[in-house]
Order: structure tokens, then C-alpha cells, then sequence
């Protein structure tokens, strides 16, 4: 037995008391305030370095789209690229030189082609005209735009040379050099030029497998804890499953991708790099997170609340989903957020079932090749072009955007559960 | 083509055969005189009906998914042209591939063999009539057993104990899935353990104080002594481990107990998930902030106070670690803390104890199984984490419980063994599988340990 | 409840695709982390430019991406594999077992490797001899130069009087990567053998030789950084003071921020790596299965992509991402294995 502070003497002590609940109650807000203070100061540092990633210096080129560019049937086979040079040199007809030409022809994006010819397929009456298009610069441009670079470092030290900036203040003062919304960052894949660079790949794969993760992860786990706490005969073979699952959760989770090679991929045949499989492996990893937040809270519902049930004639079965369940659910929601976000932040076991990888197109189904946001940010961060940087910070606001929604839902559902009583 | 919408075909039959079983078992009811005298509640012969229809047809469906390839195949296989058939089974696979890519894509065969042409419009063929008539089974199973299910309905049948009985096992297969975990995660890293443990000698690994794969990156140097050594590698681990936890439970236990006893609910209701997010940064971030702002930091705090501080610390990986899985404790004890009964405060309370002392001698112990699952869970965390400590207490394995020293843990081991340059066979890559094992029998002994103490305690307080 | 049964709607429509896993149709590439930024950036031209799927390609590192490369023929199996270094002998025997008889091998390059450090310090001019002499485990005693004794050198000026008396404190790759491997082999085996207590070992006894030359100081003078070299020059700049290891296309990018030491006199650019004057750079290849270039849809236009001259030429747009080409001749030939599919030789 704990011993009992002496409770029929009030006046003896009173005042101190009354202290030490006062300084409890400042360390407990203090405690929270350091924690906050922490994911304000990360929040902070992640948007001041991220936000620029949404905007995207955008160089306007008067483009014609003349008839003979466009002679043969197929609008694709058109030379798109030299299409861009024409009108890079119309803007600057005193560069000649081979040197010159090719650093002027640097500025603008490679994307700069992709994007006329988008326009061709979307409407091919432009041909035959002249259009005044706004194309992505390149990275090392819009890495300048946005005071990056330091354009005052001797010139062997930049990336862009002093005629490259010359042009660029020229195109500056005929407002041909604008900062625009980057639209490109929300509708593309992934890229390895910085300025081209997407996330909705990334956004459709992790939605698609959180998708499996969550559909699977969360009822077996629950249903895993109903089965241990409420039901399993107490004996060593319970107890030597709850250690297994207590140690499961320690297990490193890069090992988790070996067992999902070895499982889904090697023995059931699944395709590689797929949601599928990223969903199974991160559904069996978040697994003992949620048995144990599940158990943690179904052992919390007082007994008194079964034994009423029991006492007037309902069945185990309809104790626990009537009576124990409700009660216990909102623990088993916070264990689902807590697993699910942890999911959302791993790249280590998809290492070992192929999504560390480079994959442009955006996934349409669970069966397609598809990467997640986690690893997109990984594979940026480790990226040399410096335009990554801020295109890292960028996608680590979206899965913390995504990661809210995600959360909101489940806390929605947990306030609906809780009962104080 | 009924096959792409045959699950939520199944779903919504197994819903009308529900209706249509609660139905019947009101009618006997109110033949054989009111509810009272069925067996089991109507629902309840519903759902035993709905089971009934959804489970065999299922069955039939998850069976066809899993052969439909095979046969289909094999179907394909069987007319292919002698000369491509007399190919090993590996590259008659990549036959049948070219085959499905003329079929589903439009791809024109690469090869230009007309036989490709052929197959693959058989494979369309095959594919089309097996998946109707498949489709049309799966529905014969589902009515057939539904039907026999529905005209069973009496009041003497006992649907209640068969519902429950069959969502027992249900519950029961549940908790299976993670026993075949654990034997999958055994049998996954085992067999490479001990191709290992050939090269290497088993008390070299255990007892070894020595870890420096680098000397055996020549195949003529594995096995070197003293080389594969975990004990530093476990050490390390335990160290980092240990500063998150120095961080992570105090912090977030207090903000567990203030946000449930003491804050108002609107303050709990944005601080606690605003903690949540925590858990939800992606570990590079948490990585990058550690290793460029609190490493350096602490380098230059310590040099100031004279310590020798290497630049990559225990103490800048453990400090991040720690907040990192703070919602893991602050989180999860807030909710058992919140659930134990209001009665048992007012109770304390009434006796006229602060609530300081209500909270430390009635709540708490009673809160305490959940908090210190919590607890255990967050040390899962914390020892099971990579980038942080890849990224700021670097990779050179120290035998040092000195928190600003660099050490290396476990899974960082792992993972750059595993992803590394060497070939995948040598002992140095295998050492990552060796490690794993290691790390697992090890915290299944903690665990184990853990559970008896909580056990001892818990019925101590009952 | 409406929140529930959305997710419940959401989750059966996963099921109303169709089970059956399509063919695959786009090519599979794995393999080193290093060769990654370059492989990435012709299958995007090619994937733009072709219209077909862009090919999916993984960092896996060499050795994993071997280990599946050779897993044998077969759609389930890669096509290709990247590598920062040859194929060994082992790895082809295991291929061959699996199955994997015709392996054509393309070298696409040069990587460079850098010793920089942060611009905010003064640039070194090291030799071999001294960065072996301050990073190796085992250095002849000063006093009698035929021992070895435990590093002892504290500072770069304990190395070589020239230098200044800054800790030795250099950030570089863990030894399970490639990067390392070059590094030692390059800089620490050249620099040791200028001395005379190596030379003679060499003779003497090859394998304790190579074990002296190989095994780099472990009291915290070299700081196994991991594979991010981004996070390695970001350290630099915050500690000027130390130096650090890492490929070429990173100095490259971020020359602004370090500055490339000069080694035996010469400094780190794409001129000197090219010429060869710079002497730490290795060769980086991928490897090709023959069976597979007929039957999955790309391959063949994807290697044409790679051996262009646009791409891997000297002013292709992969020297533009740090990769250093070939010298001409050499590249023709490549060239011409690649059109051929030039099958490697089993050993």
C-alpha cells in the first residue's frame, strides 16, 4: 500500500501544500510550453526556408509558332527546344559565339520546351501565330531571384556567369522576369530539374498507401487488443504474445522491409515499388503501436463498467462492443494518429521493397510503381542542385499539411468518444 | 463484366440477406409469441445470415486472386509456339510479359513475332471468360449458402452464439497476425545470420568490444578479430536511448498529467494534438535540425564550459530523439490518466487532499499500467530510430557511455550495411542481418523483464 | 458517423480496380546511390521526350542492387543495375547461377572525389602523403621510421609544417560505401606507398600491407558522416575548421559555399578530373541484361539516350549535373557497345 499523506490535520500544513500543487502545476505548463516552443521554433525554420519553393521565377518569351516548325503530322516529332533558342535569341540578337549562346539558352528551363509543346497538343490553332508565353527559368535563375545566390561573389564561385546576370537585369527591366505562383509544384511528379519538380506523385502514392495501411492496420489491431485484453485466457502463452508484440514495436523498421521482400514481393509474387506492398509493410509496422495504445486503454475502462453489463445478462461479446469498446476507443484513436503519423514519416523499410526511387509518373491505382512523400523529401534532401533545398522544405509542409488533415479526422472522431465521468 | 465491381457486388447482397434474416426472425417472433422468445436478438440472425452469404463467396474470390495468374498462364503457355516455349521458366516469363504488354498496353511486340500477336489476344480471351465465369460462382456462393442460412432461421437456432463465435475467431486471428510477424521477422534475417556467423564466430559478435566493419572490407580480411564486436554498437544504442528518454518522459508526462488535471478543455483540445505532430515530422527533418543547430551548439556550449565535445554528439541525437517521441508518452498517458473515473478524485478530493497529492496518490497508480506501456512503446521509438542519429551522432561505433561522444546504434549500423556498396554476400553485409537478430533477442528479453515488473506492480495496486 | 463511412466508401473503391496486376512496361533500374543522380536525369529526358513510361529506377546502393540484378531473368528482376564500381567476380558467378548469362557493361564516366572545406577558411594544397599520414590508423613512428605506431597527429601542422595548425577533424563516407572504398584506394594506398616502411611491407607481407594502408584512425580525427553530402558541406560551413569527402557534383553546386583542396597541386575541377591531372576520381558503369533489351518496352531507346553524345558528351547535359566524360575514344567505343550490345566476358 502507498502511504496515505495525513488528511485529518488539514490546518497543519496547508499553505505548503498548496505550494507544491502551484509549482506542479507551473513545471506541467512548462513542460508543455518547451515542447510547443520546440514545434513552433521546427515550423518556423521549415516555412522561412520552404515558402519560396511555392512561388517560381517565370521568363517571358514571344514565341512563333511558325507553320513550318509544325510541317510534319505528328505535332510531337516538332523540334520544341529550338523552338525556345529562336526566341531566346530574338530577345538577345547581339549574342553570337557558341559559349555565349549556350549560356544564354541556360537561363531558361528545360521544361521551357515541354511546356510549348503542351500547348501545341492543348490547342493547335496557335500554330501559325505568335504568342508571348511565360516559361520556367532555370533553377540557378530562380535561385537568384530569391537572394540564394549571392550575385556579388567573384563570378568562379557562381553558377551564373556576368554576362548570364547582365542579360537577366536586362529582361528585368522590360518586366520579362517575373516571380510567379509555381504552379508546376502541385501538378507534376517528381523531376530532377529543381524548377520542374512536382509532389503530386508523392501526395497520390502516400495517400494511396496510408489508404492500405490505415483500412488494415486499424481494425486488426483493435481487434488484436479486444483479443488479448477481454478474451485471451490469462496464461503464458498471453503473455508470451504481449511480449512479442511489446518487442515487435522496437523492431528497426528498415527490418520490416526485409520482410515485406521476403513476404509480399519474393513469396506471394506482388510487384515491386507499389502501394501495395508499401501499405502491407507500413500496415505490419504500425500494427503493435496500435495493440498496444488499444490495450493501454481497454485496460483503463474500470471494471465496474463490465461487471454491470454482465450482471444484467448481456454476453461478453456484448459487453465489450457495447459497453468496454465505446470507452476505450478514444486511446485507440490517439493510437491509430501516433501509428499513422509514424508511417508517414518512415523511408527505411520501403528502401527494401523498391519506393526509394525515381518515378515520374503519377500513380493511378495500388499496383503502380509509387513513392511517398517521406521519400521524396529523403531523396531531395540528398540531392546537389541547391534548388532542392527549399523544394525539401517545401514537401515537408505538405506532409505536415496532409498530416493534419489525417489527424483532424481522427481527433474529430476521438472528442465524439470521450466521456469524463 | 461484372468482375471489377464483384466485392461490392458481394457487400451489397450480404446486406440484403441481412434485412431479409432480421425480417424472418421478427416473423417467427411474432408467430411464436414476441421477441422473448427467440434464442438471440433478430440482429443477430441477421448478421449470422449476412455471414453466411459473404464468407464462402469471399473465399472463392480471394482463391481465384491468388490462382488467377497461374492459370491463365499456364492457359497461354500451353499454345505458345515450341520455339518459345523451350526456354527456362525465368524467361518464359518475360514471354507472357511481352504477351500481357501487347494485350492491356498496345504495345506492338517489340520482337515482332506474330506468335506474341496471337497469344496475347488468347490471353484477352482467356482472361475475359474466366473472370465470368468466376463471377457467376462467386454469386452461386453467395446465394446457395444464404438462402439455406435464411430458411434455417427459427427461434430455437442459436445465432448468437454462432455470430459471436465466429467474431471470436476473428478477434483470435487478429492477434495471430502479429505472432506470423514475429516468426516472419525471425525467419527473414535468420538464415543470413548465420551465413555470418560462419565467417564470424558467434562470441566474436557478442563479447567483441571492437566494432569496425572497415577492416574487413577486403574479402581476405573478414573475419578479422575483434572487427564485428556489438557490444559498442549496443551500447550506444542504449546511451541514445536513454538521453530521449531523460528528455521525452518527463516532459511528457507533465503535459500528460496538466493537460488532463489541470488545463481547461480548450487548451487540451489543441496542445494535445498540436504534440501529435510531433510524431509526424519525418525523421531527416528532426536529422538536419539536430546535426546543424543543436550539435553545434553544443559543441561550442561545451568547448566554452572546457569539455572536449566532438562535433557529431550522443547528446544533440538523444536531445532530438527525445522530443521526437514526446506525443508517444505525452499522448497516450493523457488518455488513460483522462479515463480513470471522476468518482476516484472526488473521492481524494473530498478528504481534502490537494489536487497535487490526488494526482500523485490516486490517479497516477491508477493510470499506471497505461503510462508505462506508454513509456515502453516511446523506448521502442527511440531505440528503433535511423536518420537522427545517422545524421548527428554519426557513424563511428565508440565503446562510451560519455553523452558527447560520437556513438553509433544498432539499426543506423543496419541500415548503412544494407544499403552500402559492398557486395551483398560478404560478411559485412551480413553483419546487418546479425545485428537485427541481435537487437531483437535483445529487447525481447527487456520486454520481457518489463512485463514481469508490471505485472508484480499492478497486482500490488489491486 | 459520416466521417467513418466516408473513409468506409473510400476504402471499398481501392477494390473496385481490377486485381489483376498489369504487365510490366516500363523499365526497371536499381543500383548505387551515386550514379542514381545520373541515371535519373536521362530516363526523365527520355521518359519527356519518347512518351513513353519513364523508367522507375531505385537507390539501393551497388551491392543491393547487385544482389537483385542477379536475381535472374524475368520481369520480376530488374533490368539494370547502377554501379560505382566493376561488377566482382563473385557477383557474375552468382548472375550466371540465376541465370543471368549476357550482362553488357556500359561505363558512363567519371566521379570526381573532393577534399574541401568551408570558403570562410584558407584553402589547402595537401599531398596524398599527407592525408594519409593524418588520417590512417597506423603511421611510422617520427622518431624511427621504420615502426608503426598509433596515429599520434594532432593538428594538420604536426603533417606537414606548411600547413596550418588546425585538429585534424575530417568528415567523410562510412566504409560500406563506395565513395570510401575510391578514397582509400586512390588517396591512402598511393599516399602510403611514398613511404619507405610500406614499400618495403608491400614486399614482405601483402596482406598485413594492405591492412596498414587501408585502415582509417578511429579516435574521432575521421568522422563517419553518412552518405548525405548535402549535410556534409552544411557541416562545414559551420565548422570551418573541418574537412570533408564527398563527389564532385556537390563542390560543383555548392561553390559558393566550400572550396575543393588542391591535391599534389591541383585542384578540384571538371578540366583537371577529365584530364587526369586531378588523380582521385573512379569510374562509374550500369549493367545491362541482355534478354531483357528485346522484351521490355524502352530499354533499347533508353540506352540510346545514355550513350548520346547530348548526354554524356563533354558538353552534354550530364557534365552539367557533375559527371565527368570520358575522353573522347573511349566514349566512341562505349558508344559502340552499347549499340552492339557487347556481352562481358564470363570469367
Amino acid at each position: 500500500m502507498i502511504t496515505q499523506p495525513n488528511l485529518l490535520e488539514p490546518g497543519k500544513d496547508l499553505k505548503k501544500r498548496y505550494r507544491t500543487d502551484r509549482w506542479f502545476q507551473r513545471i506541467g505548463i512548462t513542460a508543455i510550453t518547451l515542447a510547443l516552443a520546440f514545434i513552433a521554433l521546427l515550423f518556423y525554420k521549415i516555412i522561412t526556408e520552404g515558402y519560396t519553393a511555392f512561388i517560381q521565377t517565370k521568363i517571358m518569351l514571344e514565341v512563333d509558332f511558325s507553320e513550318q516548325t509544325f510541317a510534319k503530322e505528328n505535332l510531337a516529332a516538332a523540334d520544341y527546344p529550338a523552338l525556345v533558342k529562336k526566341s531566346l535569341s530574338e530577345l538577345f540578337p547581339e549574342v553570337t559565339g557558341r559559349n555565349d549562346k549556350k549560356l544564354l539558352f541556360g537561363l531558361v528551363s528545360s521544361g521551357a520546351a515541354y511546356k510549348l509543346e503542351e500547348m501545341v497538343s492543348a490547342n493547335p490553332k496557335i500554330i501559325g501565330t505568335r504568342q508571348k508565353v511565360w516559361v520556367p527559368a532555370a533553377s540557378d535563375v530562380d535561385m537568384l531571384m530569391k537572394n540564394k545566390i549571392d550575385r556579388n561573389a567573384p563570378q568562379e564561385n557562381r553558377r551564373l556567369q556576368d554576362n548570364q546576370l547582365a542579360w537577366l537585369d536586362n529582361l528585368h527591366n522590360q518586366g520579362k522576369l517575373e516571380k510567379q505562383f509555381n504552379q508546376t509544384f502541385f501538378t507534376s511528379g517528381d523531376s530532377r530539374d529543381p524548377e520542374m519538380a512536382g509532389i503530386l506523385g508523392g501526395v497520390k502514392g502516400t495517400f494511396l498507401t496510408l489508404l492500405i495501411t490505415l483500412t488494415l492496420a486499424f481494425p486488426i489491431g483493435v481487434a488484436a487488443a479486444i483479443y488479448l485484453e477481454e478474451f485471451a485466457p490469462q496464461n503464458h502463452w498471453t503473455d508470451f504474445i504481449e511480449v512479442n508484440i511489446n518487442n515487435l514495436a522496437a523492431v528497426p523498421s528498415i527490418i520490416f522491409g526485409l520482410l515485406g521482400l521476403a513476404v509480399f514481393i519474393n513469396f506471394f509474387g506482388l510487384p515491386r515499388s507499389t502501394s501495395i506492398v508499401g501499405g502491407l509493410v507500413l500496415a505490419l509496422m504500425t500494427l503493435p503501436t496500435i495493440i498496444i495504445a488499444g490495450r493501454a486503454s481497454l485496460k483503463s475502462v474500470p471494471p465496474s463498467i463490465r461487471e454491470a453489463a454482465l450482471g444484467v445478462g448481456a454476453s461478453k461479446m456484448q459487453t465489450v462492443t457495447h459497453h468496454v469498446l465505446p470507452l476505450a476507443m478514444p486511446g485507440m484513436l490517439t493510437g491509430g494518429i501516433i501509428g499513422m503519423a509514424r508511417a508517414l514519416g518512415e523511408t527505411a523499410p520501403l528502401l527494401m521493397i523498391g519506393m526509394v526511387a525515381f518515378i515520374v509518373d503519377i500513380p493511378g491505382a495500388i499496383s503502380d510503381p509509387a513513392t511517398l512523400l517521406p521519400v521524396q523529401i529523403y531523396l531531395w534532401a540528398d540531392s546537389p542542385e541547391r534548388g532542392f533545398t527549399e523544394k525539401t522544405s517545401a514537401a515537408i509542409i505538405m506532409l505536415l499539411a496532409f498530416l493534419m488533415t489525417m489527424n483532424s479526422l481522427a481527433i474529430y472522431l476521438r472528442k465524439r468518444f470521450e466521456i469524463k465521468w | 463484366m461484372i468482375y471489377p465491381y464483384i466485392i461490392p457486388s458481394i457487400l451489397a447482397l450480404s446486406a440484403g440477406v441481412y434485412i431479409l434474416g432480421l425480417r424472418r426472425a421478427e416473423k417467427v417472433a411474432t408467430y411464436s409469441g414476441g421477441l422473448s422468445e427467440l434464442h438471440s436478438l433478430p440482429t443477430h440472425y441477421g448478421v449470422f445470415a449476412a455471414l453466411c452469404c459473404a464468407m464462402p463467396a469471399l473465399l472463392v474470390l480471394v482463391l481465384w486472386m491468388i490462382f488467377e495468374e497461374k492459370v491463365i498462364t499456364s492457359m497461354v503457355a500451353g499454345n505458345l509456339p515450341a520455339d518459345l516455349l523451350r526456354q527456362s521458366a525465368n524467361e518464359l516469363t518475360l514471354v507472357i510479359n511481352e504477351v500481357k504488354n501487347v494485350a492491356f498496353g498496345g504495345f506492338t511486340a517489340t520482337s515482332g513475332n506474330p506468335a506474341i500477336e496471337k497469344a496475347a489476344v488468347a490471353y484477352m480471351a482467356h482472361l475475359t471468360s474466366a473472370r465470368n465465369m468466376v463471377s457467376i460462382l462467386v454469386v452461386f456462393c453467395s446465394i446457395i449458402p444464404a438462402w439455406f442460412a435464411i430458411k434455417s432461421i427459427g427461434k430455437d437456432l442459436r445465432a448468437r452464439n454462432l455470430v459471436e463465435g465466429a467474431v471470436r475467431i476473428v478477434l483470435f486471428a487478429c492477434a495471430g497476425v502479429a505472432i506470423l510477424t514475429t516468426i516472419g521477422i525471425v525467419f527473414s534475417v535468420m538464415f543470413e545470420a548465420l551465413r555470418f556467423f560462419q565467417a564470424v564466430p558467434l562470441t566474436d559478435f557478442l563479447f567483441g568490444l571492437q566494432w569496425s566493419p572497415q577492416i574487413a572490407m577486403r574479402a581476405d580480411q573478414a573475419g578479422s578479430s575483434g572487427a564485428f564486436g556489438a557490444v559498442p554498437v549496443l551500447t550506444g544504442t542504449f546511451l541514445i536511448a536513454m538521453i530521449a528518454m531523460l528528455v521525452a518522459i518527463p516532459i511528457g508526462l507533465l503535459a500528460a498529467i496538466y493537460l488532463s488535471e489541470y488545463a481547461s478543455s480548450s487548451l487540451r483540445n489543441w496542445a494535445k494534438p498540436a504534440l501529435e505532430i510531433l510524431a509526424g515530422i519525418p525523421t531527416v527533418v528532426f536529422g538536419f535540425f539536430a546535426a546543424l543547430t543543436v550539435a553545434p551548439i553544443i559543441r561550442e556550449l561545451g568547448t566554452a564550459l572546457g569539455f572536449t565535445v566532438s562535433s557529431e554528439s550522443a547528446l544533440a541525437a538523444g536531445l532530438i530523439m527525445g522530443i521526437m517521441i514526446i506525443p508517444f508518452v505525452s499522448s497516450l498517458s493523457e488518455d488513460v490518466i483522462h479515463a480513470v473515473p471522476q468518482s476516484m478524485r472526488d473521492g481524494s478530493l473530498a478528504l481534502g487532499a490537494t489536487h497535487f497529492e490526488t494526482i500523485r496518490h490516486v490517479v497516477i497508480p491508477a493510470a499506471l499500467p497505461g503510462i508505462v506501456g506508454s513509456i515502453l512503446l516511446a523506448v521502442s521509438r527511440a531505440v528503433g530510430e535511423t536518420m537522427i542519429v545517422v545524421m548527428a551522432a554519426g557513424l563511428s561505433a565508440n565503446l562510451s557511455f560519455n553523452p558527447l561522444a560520437t556513438v553509433t546504434t544498432v539499426t543506423v549500423q543496419i541500415v548503412t550495411l544494407l544499403v552500402g556498396d559492398q557486395e551483398f554476400d560478404s560478411p559485412k553485409t551480413l553483419a546487418a542481418f546479425a545485428l537485427g537478430l541481435l537487437l531483437f533477442v535483445f529487447t525481447l528479453a527487456l520486454n520481457f523483464f518489463a512485463l514481469r515488473v508490471v505485472r508484480k506492480y499492478r497486482e500490488h495496486y489491486e | 458517423m459520416k466521417a467513418s463511412s466516408l473513409l468506409v466508401a473510400g476504402s471499398l473503391s481501392l477494390f473496385m480496380v481490377s486485381p489483376a496486376f498489369a504487365a510490366r512496361d516500363y523499365i526497371s533500374i536499381v543500383g548505387s546511390s551515386t550514379v542514381y543522380p545520373f541515371s535519373t536525369v536521362v530516363a526523365e529526358k527520355y521518359g519527356k521526350t519518347s512518351g513513353a513510361k519513364t523508367p522507375k529506377i531505385e537507390s539501393t546502393g551497388t551491392g543491393g542492387g547487385f544482389k537483385l540484378f542477379c536475381g535472374g531473368v524475368g520481369v520480376d528482376h530488374p533490368d539494370m543495375s547502377n554501379a560505382s564500381r566493376a561488377i566482382k567476380a563473385s557477383e557474375i558467378k552468382t548472375c550466371a547461377d540465376n541465370g543471368v548469362k549476357e550482362i553488357v557493361e556500359v561505363k558512363i564516366g567519371y566521379d570526381g572525389i573532393a577534399i574541401a572545406n568551408a570558403k570562410t577558411a584558407a584553402k589547402l594544397s595537401l599531398t596524398r602523403k599527407d592525408i594519409f599520414l593524418a588520417l590512417a590508423k597506423e603511421v611510422p613512428d617520427p622518431a624511427d621510421a621504420t615502426k608503426l605506431i598509433a596515429n599520434p597527429y594532432k593538428t594538420w601542422k604536426d603533417v606537414n609544417p606548411t600547413l596550418p595548425a588546425n585538429k585534424i577533424e575530417v568528415l567523410g563516407p562510412p566504409p560500406t560505401s563506395g565513395t570510401r572504398d575510391a578514397f582509400v584506394e586512390l588517396v591512402m594506398e598511393t599516399g602510403a606507398d611514398t613511404l619507405e616502411v610500406f614499400k618495403n611491407l608491400k614486399k614482405a607481407d601483402a596482406k598485413a600491407h594492405a591492412k596498414a594502408v587501408q585502415t582509417v584512425r578511429e579516435d574521432g580525427a575521421y568522422v563517419e558522416a553518412g552518405e548525405n553530402d548535402n549535410l556534409i558541406v552544411q557541416k562545414l560551413q559551420s565548422n570551418p575548421n573541418a574537412l570533408g569527402i564527398f563527389g564532385f557534383s556537390f563542390l560543383d553546386q555548392n561553390a559558393d559555399k566550400v572550396q575543393g583542396s588542391a591535391i599534389e597541386g591541383k585542384l578540384p575541377t571538371y578540366e583537371t578530373i577529365a584530364d587526369g591531372s586531378y588523380s582521385v576520381s573512379r569510374p562509374l558503369f550500369f549493367y545491362v541484361k541482355k534478354a531483357h533489351v528485346e522484351v521490355i518496352p524502352g530499354i533499347k531507346g533508353y540506352l540510346a539516350e545514355f550513350a548520346s553524345d547530348k548526354a554524356w558528351g563533354k558538353d552534354g547535359y550530364l557534365a552539367d549535373k557533375g559527371l565527368i566524360a570520358m575522353p573522347d575514344a573511349e566514349r566512341k567505343q562505349m558508344a559502340a557497345n552499347v549499340a552492339g550490345l557487347k556481352v562481358m566476358e564470363m570469367k
